[in-house]
């Protein structure tokens, strides 16, 4: 519903431009760092010759979109969920990583993304999410012997 | 008719109740593990050799095939109802399954996934069985400078179905691009934008992109839109059951989805993203419903789901008949089939020949069994979408996460995940389609790698690639599809100046 | 019916034996092996036979299975060294092709850094043509590579892998340059046998597996293996012993965490010792195909410095590492 009376500069839109033009210096910069050519074929630096030549273009593209004020029209937008899921996600990366296991991780990424979807039963929803966690835990690491990331928690089992 | 009657004495081995049973377990364990993003049928199959060391051989190997096809059923069915594809081959599939699950459709959608695949598995494995020995001829033929002209057409065709906006379809397959080149360089043994981590040498996992731009992004978007929209999900809208008007919508993406998947399959450089995409992109040009893709059209189902079928039985053209393991699952069935002293190869048709036919036929009966055991199981499928909103994204959350572990416990892998579901959500607000980028990490990385080896075999003569008549031919159709659709439009102007 | 029942009881029983509740009162050690790699590759398979080997042969009480895949085995390296200091349980499979890896993806952490314990099998490579090729021996394909080395493609696995480095050292042997090779690396050993098979290279270099059916069918040629004399396998002479000094071999070991005690390194010493004289494993050999190459302690660690130095020189002359 962009009508022509409307059209504004799109900040976001300019930032994307932006982002894209970063994006292609950074793979220009590590195509200059590659020291070892292929006597016969065309070698390792043309591709990303050719991916950040068309990032600049593309760049150029979405600036001149944003300049028009061609993006689609976005709602407003609540922070909040998507601060929680991610939160929850970067506490699973992190007890992982230290050694919590994953289980503990897991079942605050159910609670949490159930949170952000708007129960308020946190409690209920991670023990929920525990016993996914263990019933995972045993169907991969015993049946089929596949290594999870273990922590305190698994190795009660 | 040899064949037949090798093929019934096959059967005769097939249906002995503990082949039938190991068969059972293979597609119940198959669908299971298929359901998982990141767990596929090569790495069950892996975990279980040790196990089945020493069970008979016709008993494994029928349960390891049984296992690969199962696995394929259980990817699409998350890819469509929660829209996470379980491998890659699923998410064509995912595109417009999910849209279609989303729309009370689920049911039709599971179903036209269930038949397609049978039909498409059923005649594939009988191409297995009669053309084999000569598929296999012209599948060995094929040069380095031929699958880049197969990547070729796939660009041009796959990229006509970008959506409306051609910057932002190209910023998207350009993204997707830029990171298929992260990695070690497979010619030249370099890594590229990896600096220095070295979880990314390995290259970006293609289900790891596509679970966080999908699975995670949607989450994301979904909540942070609450606000305003209240997603409503209606498990089932209008029949469960494939109406009279989607069964004819269906049947010729069926056929034409085992035209792509069983021949590229078969290729030793094939695999099943390809055709799965090809027939995509041909079924969206080729619909009479142009206006339901984008909100959930059947053919979109039926196609990719088919071709994903006809190619995992087209990848046991090279292995059986030239013991040419050509994907990961065919290279542990090669694994398990050397555990029994049996070396697939030109001579195994000759020398295991009750083996070989007993494995065909147990193709046949795990396509029958996954059939009888999926269709009923729709209705119970489709209820998970009744499952309450918080439960059901963080059920796809815990999933997600779990499938990438299991694959691969690093840290890194889930850091990856995180990034591109950020960037999935991002690309969903500013309206950007999503699976050109999944097309570009699949098809950059493949292209580059056969136009420098098609160069690097010439000595930098870029004739070879007009001088091998099988890429002469794909360079012409790609050429025919990018001028075509311009050329019949211009046509379509004069004839309606001439009216 | 009776075929049923038996076939699901060989079921159980074989889960059983897996899972580890065949124990034995001699079993002591409660081992960890990691494979530097996803699982079904190379090293996880050595990694999951010897967990079957120590448990049912009862010289471990138990094995559990790690996989750390990622970079060639260094991401599994790093985690050894950095992670299990003197821990006298944990073991890592690797292999001839991670002393490449490790130079060529510039790793922080070196083989140096472990506790050799023991190599436990090798496989040779074989240099493989299209049966209707001209080249006939290792003579013609040295004297083809002389002439012209652009000329002779080779068809193989990743760049600066084992297969990249034979190929340089019979072109070096050859009197070519060999940083002059054409090599072809290819992702899978379908790929690469499928180039081969089709004609589109000169030449095609992996381990003797990936060939033997094929060769067996009349399909390709066997050039020669890369051994020292000619195996009883094979109806063709050593490459070496048609006149080309070329001796290379894709071997598997284990080796064990830094900063462990002489106690704990003879125990783990014993252990591989106890495991290679056991049947189960000399079974899990020859059902794989692997052939014995057991070199357990001072030999082994000097076996694993001579190969160091060997790759490091080949991998800077044909200029995948830059001194």
């Amino acid at each position: 519903m962009a009508s022509s009376s409307q059209r504004r500069i799109d900040v976001a839109g300019l930032v994307i431009a932006l982002i894209l033009l970063v994006l292609a210096g950074i793979v220009w910069w590590d195509m200059t760092k590659l020291q070892i050519l292929s006597p016969y074929d065309l070698g390792p630096k043309v591709m990303p010759i050719i991916v950040s030549g068309c990032l600049i273009l593309l760049a150029i593209g979405n600036a001149i979109g944003a300049l028009r004020g061609d993006l689609p029209v976005r709602d407003s937008l609540d922070w909040k969920p998507i601060i929680l899921i991610l939160g929850a996600l970067a506490c699973l990366i992190v007890l992982i990583r230290f050694g919590g296991g994953f289980m503990i991780g897991t079942a605050l990424l159910f609670a949490a993304t159930s949170t952000a979807f708007g129960r308020r039963a946190f409690v209920t929803d991670f023990i929920i999410g525990a016993v996914i966690a263990l019933i995972v835990y045993v169907l991969f690491a015993k049946l089929l012997t596949l290594s999870l990331p273990a922590g305190p928690l698994e190795r009660l089992f | 008719m040899e064949a037949f009657t090798s093929l019934a004495g096959g059967l005769a081995v097939a249906i002995q109740p503990a082949n039938l049973m190991f068969a059972l377990i293979g597609v119940l364990l198959g669908t299971a593990v298929g359901v998982l993003p990141g767990i596929g049928p090569a790495l069950t199959v892996a975990l279980l050799l040790p196990i089945t060391f020493k069970l008979d051989p016709a008993g494994s190997i029928i349960m390891f095939a049984g296992i690969y096809y199962g696995g394929m059923y259980g990817g699409s069915t998350t890819a469509i109802l929660i829209n996470t594809p379980g491998e890659s081959a699923s998410m064509a599939t995912a595109l417009e399954g999910n849209l279609m699950a989303k729309a009370g459709r689920g049911g039709p959608a599971l179903a036209t996934a269930a038949i397609g695949s049978f039909v498409a598995g059923t005649i594939a494995t009988l191409g297995l069985t009669l053309l084999a020995p000569y598929l296999v001829d012209i599948a060995v033929s094929f040069g380095p400078e031929d699958y880049f002209a197969l990547m070729v057409v796939a660009f041009v065709t796959v990229s006509a179905t970008f959506g409306d906006s051609p910057v932002r379809g190209l910023t998207s397959l350009f993204i997707g691009l830029m990171l298929g080149l992260v990695g070690i360089d497979l010619l030249s043994g370099q890594s590229r934008l990896s600096f220095g981590v070295p979880e990314l040498y390995d290259n970006i996992e293609v289900t790891t992109l596509a679970v966080g731009l999908f699975a995670v992004g949607e989450a994301l978007y979904v909540a942070s839109r609450r606000h305003i929209q209240e997603e409503k999900l209606e498990a089932v809208r209008g029949s469960l059951w494939m109406t009279k008007e989607d069964w004819k919508r269906s049947w010729k993406p069926w056929l034409r989805g085992t035209m792509f998947g069983f021949p590229i399959g078969a290729l030793p450089a094939g695999g099943a993203e390809i055709p799965t995409f090809l027939s995509y992109a041909t079924e969206r040009r080729l619909t009479k419903h142009p206006e339901d893709f984008g909100k959930g059209a059947i053919e979109g189902v039926a196609g990719p789901e088919a071709a994903n079928n006809a190619s995992a039985a087209g990848t046991l053209v090279p292995l059986l008949t030239l013991g040419l393991p050509t994907s990961a699952t065919a290279a542990m069935l090669l694994a398990g089939f050397q555990q029994y002293n049996i070396n697939p190869g030109p001579l195994l048709f000759a020398q295991n020949a009750d083996l070989v036919w007993g494995l065909i036929a147990s193709l046949f009966i795990a396509n029958v069994m996954l059939l009888v055991l999926n269709l009923p199981l729709v209705g119970l499928w489709v209820k998970l979408l009744t499952i309450p909103q918080p439960w059901l994204y963080a059920g796809i959350l815990v999933f997600a996460t779990m499938g990438t572990i299991a694959a691969n416990p690093s840290p890194v892998e889930l850091m990856m995940l995180t990034v591109f579901g950020v960037l999935g959500f991002l690309m969903r607000r500013f309206d950007f389609p999503i699976a050109p980028v999944i097309v570009g990490l699949i098809l950059g990385p493949l292209a580059e790698s056969q136009l420098r080896r098609a160069l690097s075999i010439s000595l930098g003569d870029p004739m070879t690639l007009l001088q091998s008549p099988i890429s002469a031919t794909l360079l012409t159709i790609a050429l025919l599809a990018l001028v075509l659709p311009f050329f019949l439009k211009g046509l379509g102007r004069f004839k309606a100046v001439e009216d | 019916m009776t075929q049923f029942r038996k076939g699901l009881w060989r079921g159980a029983l074989a889960a059983a034996a897996v899972a580890g509740f065949v124990t034995s009162a001699a079993a002591q050690m409660e081992l960890k092996i990691m494979a530097p790699a996803a699982p079904g590759g190379g090293w996880d398979q050595t990694a999951r036979s010897m967990q079957q080997a120590l448990t049912q042969s009862g010289v471990a009480k138990s094995a559990q299975v790690t996989n750390v895949p990622g970079a060639g085995g260094s991401i599994g390296i790093a985690q050894l060294v950095n992670n299990s200091k003197g821990d006298g349980n944990q073991l890592m499979v690797m292999g001839y092709v991670m002393v490449g890896a490790l130079l060529t993806n510039k790793s922080p952490v070196t083989l140096d850094q472990t506790t050799p314990i023991a190599r436990l099998t090798t496989e040779y490579e074989a240099i493989v043509v299209p049966a209707d090729s001209p080249i006939k021996n290792a003579k013609d394909l040295a004297a083809a590579i002389k002439a012209d080395p652009a000329k002779v493609t080779w068809a193989g696995g990743s760049a600066g892998g084992v297969d990249h480095i034979a190929a340089a050292l019979f072109a070096k042997a050859a009197g070519a340059d060999p940083t002059k090779i054409n090599y072809i690396p290819f992702s899978g050993g379908g790929e690469a046998l499928a180039a081969i098979l089709g004609g589109k290279v000169t030449a095609g270099i992996s381990g003797y597996g990936e060939f033997e059916s094929q060769v067996k069918a009349g399909k390709l040629r066997l050039i020669g293996l890369t051994s020292a004399k000619k195996t009883a396998n094979v109806d063709v002479p050593s490459i070496k012993e048609q006149g080309i000094d070329l001796e290379i071999a894709n071997w598997r070991a284990v080796v064990a965490a830094p900063g462990i005690s002489a106690d704990q390194k003879k125990a783990l010493t014993d252990a591989m010792d106890k495991m290679a004289k056991s049947k189960e494993w000399q079974e899990i050999l020859k059902g794989k195909g692997w052939e014995d190459a057991y070199v357990s302690g001072d030999a082994f660690t000097k076996i694993l410095a001579e190969e160091q130095a060997r790759t490091k020189e080949v991998l800077t002359a044909v200029g995948l590492v830059k001194s």
